[in-house]
């Protein structure tokens, strides 16, 4: 599900909009509502909106630079992406300074250590909360009935944002069981998981080799309504470490399978197994089963690739799938150690 | 491991079986005899083989002793090729007799594996041991180390659970060091260092507390880091600080390997003997914790930041003539 930055600011102006007309009559309204499309997207200041609107606003485009596009640009640009990334939210806190989003985004950028970060996100949790709270409990008593509830849900998100990056860089940190303390903190606020807080809680069981658990959350998954089946790439890879840490090279080599099942285009990215930077607004929003979803799970899943001590200085399980996937998917191989040769000679 | 020892008590106590009953003093006076010439004692395949894995161990120890004025490439030559020599030994010490199983343990760690590969051969050796000749029994004296011809199974017990250490078997290493502690309780091989370490990393605090109340609270280098390590991943930081200070205290130099890790070669075949609290338990400990300490990225970081913690590394650094290494630079 993941969410979507750009959509959400739509989604708070499209609210705000419709509250704007609600004392006009129904065909007026509908009929005014039919602009509001063109109006989002090419004269926004003439919508109806709070300072917290245009700070989310620049929440999206600092989302958008620092998110979507830094990955891929080269270092002269990047530098220039941050300043900008930076500046934005700064404009962003200055208009809202209970701006959530962009002050943990802000956090994420000059904390120097996940240490750090994480402390900072520990410390100020309840306070996102309170204000997330608040936010929810001023929806007026008068909105219909499926707009009050989206809109206190968008007035909760900052807050779960909040809790899901604590339990990642939890995570990151080597703090397994404090990750998943915060992950089914996020699962209980928001049962169906907009934030795939999951996706981090089968990593930390992984990490903890602990099967029940992961079995647990994937059960409790079955149960909720309209949810994704478990065959997600953080699942998938979750039970592979599993097996492979209780030397079930078999079933190690079955979850493989299955991952190659699910992402068809999955191949050369399990031979790279790229890093990328997590994302800054929340994790970025792909769709399910693409190349791109299967790139961000290895990445994240760096905590189980990269442990143990490896001659290449990888990881045990990040050269074991490296290798596996190359014997499963030679034609896939070649591709890769083409596209490095390649790279190799242009310098990059 | 005391290689000749173990020999002397083998030879001795198959002698002994040939003669039948023997007084203490007899046997005594046979170990004594067996001490001067074992060579003499030995009458089977089996002891031949050990034999053979003897004297390749009393080889390498002896080539060992000027590797500190070596430079690191003569350094690289010279353990290639004794470890090279070892690898022969003990497939000699095989063609000899196949169920020698210091030879088997010792051939796979000299042969410098991958830390992966060596895991899956370790282990699998040690499977077909307890498919062969079924678990190590537990005599009636209550601890199977008693038993000399015991202990090669005992080492390589623990030798796979080390391995899975460094292969993030966590689990299974834990379970390995268990089984050894009920096999074996008085745990000459130090398999409780071990588990600390792999409970610390699973965060298993009930299992971690198990562990530290049967060794008594006495702590050591390993103890005291593996509650340092599970305090700080369990955000208990004034437990996770006051572990660490009993690290830096109690364990001379702890600091300033924590911070400025020291090579330690392949152990052949177990943990080399250590002087409680000495420099060197320092050493085999952080050595044995490197793969858990890479874990926590900022655990190192955290250290420092700790009162005292790096003044007392560096510290040690200059009163020991050691030189200091910058990471960053």
């Amino acid at each position: 599900m993941a969410f979507d930055p750009q959509r959400e600011d739509y989604q708070r102006l499209g609210l705000r909009f419709a509250r704007s007309l609600s004392h006009k009559d129904a065909a007026q309204a509908t009929r005014e509502f039919t602009t509001f499309g063109r109006r989002f997207a090419q004269d926004r200041d003439s919508l109806p909106q709070s300072d917290s609107d245009r700070a989310f606003h620049l929440v999206v485009l600092a989302s958008k630079r620092i998110d979507y596009e830094l990955p891929f640009v080269d270092e002269q640009r990047a530098r220039q992406i941050i300043e900008d990334g930076h500046r934005i939210l700064d404009e962003a806190i200055s208009l809202d300074p209970y701006c959530y989003d962009a002050i943990r985004m802000k956090s994420a950028a000059t904390n120097p250590s996940f240490d750090a970060f994480l402390t900072f996100l520990n410390e100020r949790s309840d306070e996102v909360r309170d204000h997330c709270e608040e936010q929810r409990k001023a929806i007026p008593a008068d909105e219909p009935s499926e707009r009050a509830h989206l809109m206190a849900d968008i007035a909760m998100r900052p807050y779960l944002r909040w809790v899901a990056t604590q339990a990642e860089e939890a995570l990151i940190c080597g703090r397994n069981r404090e990750a998943l303390r915060l992950a089914y903190k996020a699962l209980e606020l928001d049962p169906s998981d907009m934030a795939d807080v999951r996706f981090t809680a089968a990593l930390a069981y992984a990490k903890l080799e602990d099967e029940s658990g992961l079995q647990e959350l994937i059960a409790l998954r079955k149960m909720a309504k309209r949810a994704r089946p478990s065959d997600d790439a953080w699942t998938l890879l979750a039970l592979m470490a599993l097996a492979f840490k209780r030397h079930d090279m078999e079933g190690a080599g079955a979850y493989l399978d299955a991952i190659l099942e699910s992402y068809p285009h999955a191949a050369e990215a399990l031979i790279r197994q790229n890093e990328l930077p997590e994302g800054v607004f929340a994790r970025l929003a792909v769709a399910p089963y693409s190349e791109d979803e299967i790139i961000l799970a290895l990445s994240e899943a760096t905590v189980l690739l990269q442990e143990g001590i490896d001659l290449q200085g990888r990881g045990v399980l990040s050269t074991w799938l490296m290798q596996e996937a190359a014997r499963k998917r030679p034609q896939a191989m070649l591709s890769v150690l083409a596209q490095q040769a390649n790279e190799s000679q242009s310098g990059r | 491991m005391d290689a000749r020892k173990e020999q002397v008590r083998r030879l001795a106590l198959k002698r002994r079986r040939k003669l039948g009953s023997l007084s203490d003093e007899a046997f005594e006076e046979l170990e004594l005899a067996v001490r001067e010439d074992p060579q003499r004692f030995v009458d089977d395949e089996e002891e031949q083989a050990f034999s053979l894995v003897v004297q390749a161990l009393d080889r390498y120890e002896l080539s060992r002793r000027d590797d500190d004025l070596l430079d690191d490439e003569q350094f690289a030559q010279k353990r290639e090729q004794r470890n090279a020599a070892l690898v022969a030994a003990c497939n000699q010490a095989l063609a000899t007799y196949d169920g020698c199983v210091d030879a088997l343990t010792l051939r796979l760690l000299a042969l410098d594996l991958s830390q992966a590969e060596l895991f899956d051969q370790l282990l699998e050796v040690h499977e077909s041991l307890l498919t062969n000749n079924g678990s190590i029994q537990i005599p009636a004296a209550g601890d199977a180390w008693a038993d000399v011809f015991v202990r090669p199974r005992l080492r390589l017990q623990a030798a796979v659970a080390r391995t899975g250490i460094n292969t993030s078997r966590f689990r299974m290493a834990c379970d390995l060091c268990t089984d050894l502690l009920t096999r074996a309780p008085l745990d000459a091989l130090g398999a409780r260092f071990t588990c600390a370490l792999a409970m610390a990393r699973l965060e298993d605090e009930k299992g971690f507390d198990w562990l530290d109340s049967r060794e008594g609270r006495h702590g050591n280098a390993w103890f005291h880091l593996s509650r340092a390590i599970l305090m700080y991943k369990l955000g208990r930081v004034p437990a996770a600080r006051r572990a660490l200070r009993g690290f830096d205290q109690l364990c001379t130099g702890g600091a300033y390997l924590l911070l400025q890790p020291m090579y330690v070669d392949t152990y052949l075949p177990d943990r080399p003997a250590f002087e409680p609290g000495s420099f060197q338990e320092s050493m085999l400990c952080i050595h044995e914790a490197d793969p858990i300490i890479a874990d926590i990225p900022d655990f190192a970081a955290w250290t420092c930041n700790q009162q005292g913690f790096l003044a007392s590394a560096q510290d040690f650094c200059a009163r020991n003539g050691f030189e200091w290494r910058n990471w960053d630079e």
